[in-house]
Formats: C-alpha cells, structure tokens, sequence
C-alpha cells in the first residue's frame, strides 16, 4: 500500500503539472453548443487517452440532489426493500454518523454538491472530493480486485478504459447509507448491502463528465439499474484549487447538543 | 462589549421562513437544528469562528428587556464560502446584522446561520451549498 501511494502520489504530482498547463486549453474548449465541442477534440492525456484532470461539481438542486432516482431502480427482492429503507431510531450515531465526522464513502460522499479535484495519470485515476477529502485511487493498470482487504465505506476500486470511457468498477464495501434520501424522507436511510458492486462509466461531456454509475446489489435488488450524472466542470476553481476540510475541528454539535460552549 | 441598544430578540416564525430548505452540510440538517423553529434575530457580531466543518458567528442581541443574549449561528465550510465571496472580512466583529437560521435542537441559543443582512441592506448566504440554490 505504501508503495502504492507514494507512487500515486509522485505521479499526480507529475500529472498536476499538466493539468495545470492544460487549464487554459480546457477553458477555451469548452463552447457553449455541444456540436462545437465534438468539432474540436477535449484535450488528451499524453498517453492518449482523454484527459479527464480538472475540477468538477455533482449535480445541485431540487431535481437533482445527491441521491439517485426510484424512477431508475430495479425491482426489489424479496426482502429487499427492508434492507433498502432502513428507519432512523432516534439514535444519534446512527441515523446521522456524519454528525460525528464518520466518513459517508462511494457514492453517498462523492455526490455530494462540492467540488471534486481529478488528477489522471497512466497508472492512477485520482479523486479527491473536498467534502471530508474523499479520496479515491484507482489503479488502472489491469490489477484484479484485492482479495484480502476487509470491506470499507468506499470499497475496492479498480479500473480500466474502453476506448474513451473509463469503467470503474468497485467491489467490497461495508453496509453503509447510499445517498442522502433521508432529504427527502427524514424518517429513514437508504442504505446498501455488503454485496454492493458499483459500475462506473465516465466519459467526456461538453459541460464536464458523464457519469453513469451502476448499482448491483444483488441482496436488494433483483437486476442491477443505473443513473446518469453530469459531473460539471468548473476550470475556474483551479487557480484556488480544493480547502481543506477537517470535520473534527470545529465541530460544535453533535447530535444536536450544542450546549453554551461559546 | 459594545451593544447598540438595537435590536430585538423576537423569532419571526412563519411558512415563508419553513420553505426555505435546509442546508447540505457535513451532516443531515435535521440532526442538530429544528426546522419548526426558525429564528431571526439582530445584533452585533462578537466573534467569529472561521473553521470546519462550519463557520461560526458569535452576535449579542439585546432583548427588550434590555438584557444581552449571546448567539452562536452555524454557517457553511470555508471553503464553499470563500468560493461563494464569502470571508473573513465580510462578518467583522462589532457589525450590526440581522441572521436568519433554525434553532438548534436542544433549546440552546444556537441557531443555523444561512442569511446574513447588513445594515445597508446587502445580504450574503452564509449557509452551505444548497442555500444557494434558486428555488430549493
């Protein structure tokens, strides 16, 4: 692991230089009409492959919050919609552990409406999303899944490109809450199994990247569905880049109990 | 501590004010404040915390009664407000404002913070990202 990170690290580095440099052409190709935009090729990595470093944003609004649509989901298993729609039960740590800066993982923290830094390389897909500095790291060197680590709230992330579109494919999470419905219902979460698999599928856009991910969650679904996202893209929030965001500093509330700690 | 004998410690409640969604924050909005309890109050800011995962301002509001109630209001990260205009230099200390939030859920004087007004009329959103958002 340590290996891997320092040559990740070493690599972003490298690969932040020319992202860098490649700000400026990004801007300029990003036309307002789509048909301009495939007129003139996006910006390629030196390997060849297209060029996906920069900053993005997930989708913000009422129609698109951070959650995924019913509209897209598969039917449910028996049983599974019990999985699926957990109640909250009034305790504090559970019904909101990101109260207690617990980490909120793949997708639930990666669709969260903050900025999202991706720094390519041949080997390594880097995202690091400024809400709780989730940081993903891809390899996308052919390597298979790894067997032996214990499930996580981000899970085992592999990847590879087919043509041009980059297929993330991530195995072994912890069972953990999947977005933020609870907006739109506060008396539950909407969780997944530990047998969630997610399928990424990221291509260029004219507006920043498509992101379709694929949700295979064989314990509450009976196929697996997916959603489509636009991850916009923002080449203006490079010049300050991502802040730092450290849940434990200040964090003056937890469960509601404020208190007079002033 | 200045006051400015301004003020008033009155909660405005009404369904204009409960329309306005709650903040996506580090966590559920409905984990510490009570949206059923939305408050809006003047003062003069005290003190100002600008740290993750949410700003805090610190505003005397004086009752009344003429009695001081210290409030703390929970803002956005940093990092979406800096992006947004919003700094340091925007919520000095001992500037009058009127802050629109919820209160917190156990009863304290604490609050959400999403609005901030000034005294010439500017508002700027102090809240987190989708309290910027048209029509949420």
């Amino acid at each position: 692991m340590r290996n891997r990170l320092t040559v990740a690290s070493l690599a972003a580095a490298a690969a932040a230089v020319v992202a860098v440099s490649l700000t400026p052409v990004r801007v300029a190709g990003q036309a307002p009409q789509a048909q301009a935009s495939a007129a003139v090729p996006a910006s390629r990595a030196p390997d060849g492959k297209p060029d996906f470093s920069g900053f993005y944003q997930a989708p913000v609004g009422a129609e698109r919050g951070p959650r995924f649509s019913p509209s897209k989901m598969a039917p449910f298993k028996p049983g599974g919609e019990a999985l699926f729609y957990e109640m909250r039960n009034g305790d504090p740590f559970h019904d909101e552990p990101r109260d207690f800066c617990w980490p909120s993982g793949f997708p639930w923290g990666f669709l969260a409406p903050y900025p999202v830094q991706i720094v390519q390389t041949p080997q390594f897909m880097v995202m690091v999303h400024e809400f709780q500095r989730l940081t993903r790291i891809i390899p996308l060197d052919g390597r298979p899944h790894s067997a032996k680590v214990e499930p996580s709230y981000g899970g085992d992330s592999v990847g590879h490109w087919e043509g041009d579109t980059l297929v993330i494919d991530t195995t072994n999470y912890k069972r953990w809450g999947l977005d933020d419905y609870h907006y739109v219902d506060p008396t539950k979460n909407r969780m997944h199994s530990d047998a969630f698999h997610t399928i990424e599928r990221i291509s260029r856009n004219p507006n920043g990247l498509n992101w379709q991910i694929t949700i295979d969650d064989p314990k509450i679904f009976t196929a697996p569905w997916s959603e489509d996202f636009l991850m916009r893209a923002h080449p203006e929030w490079a010049k300050d880049g991502l802040f730092e965001f450290v849940c434990q500093e200040n964090n003056r509330c937890p469960a509601g109990k404020c208190g007079d700690g002033k | 501590m200045k006051t400015f004998g301004l003020v008033r410690a009155a909660c405005i409640v009404g369904l204009l004010a409960a329309t306005t969604l709650p903040a996506l924050a580090h966590h559920s909005f409905a984990a510490e404040f009570d949206r059923a309890k939305p408050v809006k109050l003047k003062g003069v800011i005290t003190r100002l915390e600008w740290q993750n995962p949410h700003i805090w301002l610190f505003v005397d509001v004086t009752g009344d009664d003429g009695k001081v109630t210290n409030w703390g209001f929970s803002g956005g990260p940093p990092g979406l407000l800096t992006r947004r205009g919003v700094n340091k230099e925007t919520l000095k200390v001992g500037t009058v404002v009127i802050v629109s939030g919820f209160r917190a859920k156990d009863g304290s004087n604490n609050a959400s913070g999403g609005s901030v007004t000034f005294e010439d009329g500017r508002n700027v959103f102090t809240g987190s990202a989708e309290d910027a958002v048209p029509n949420r």
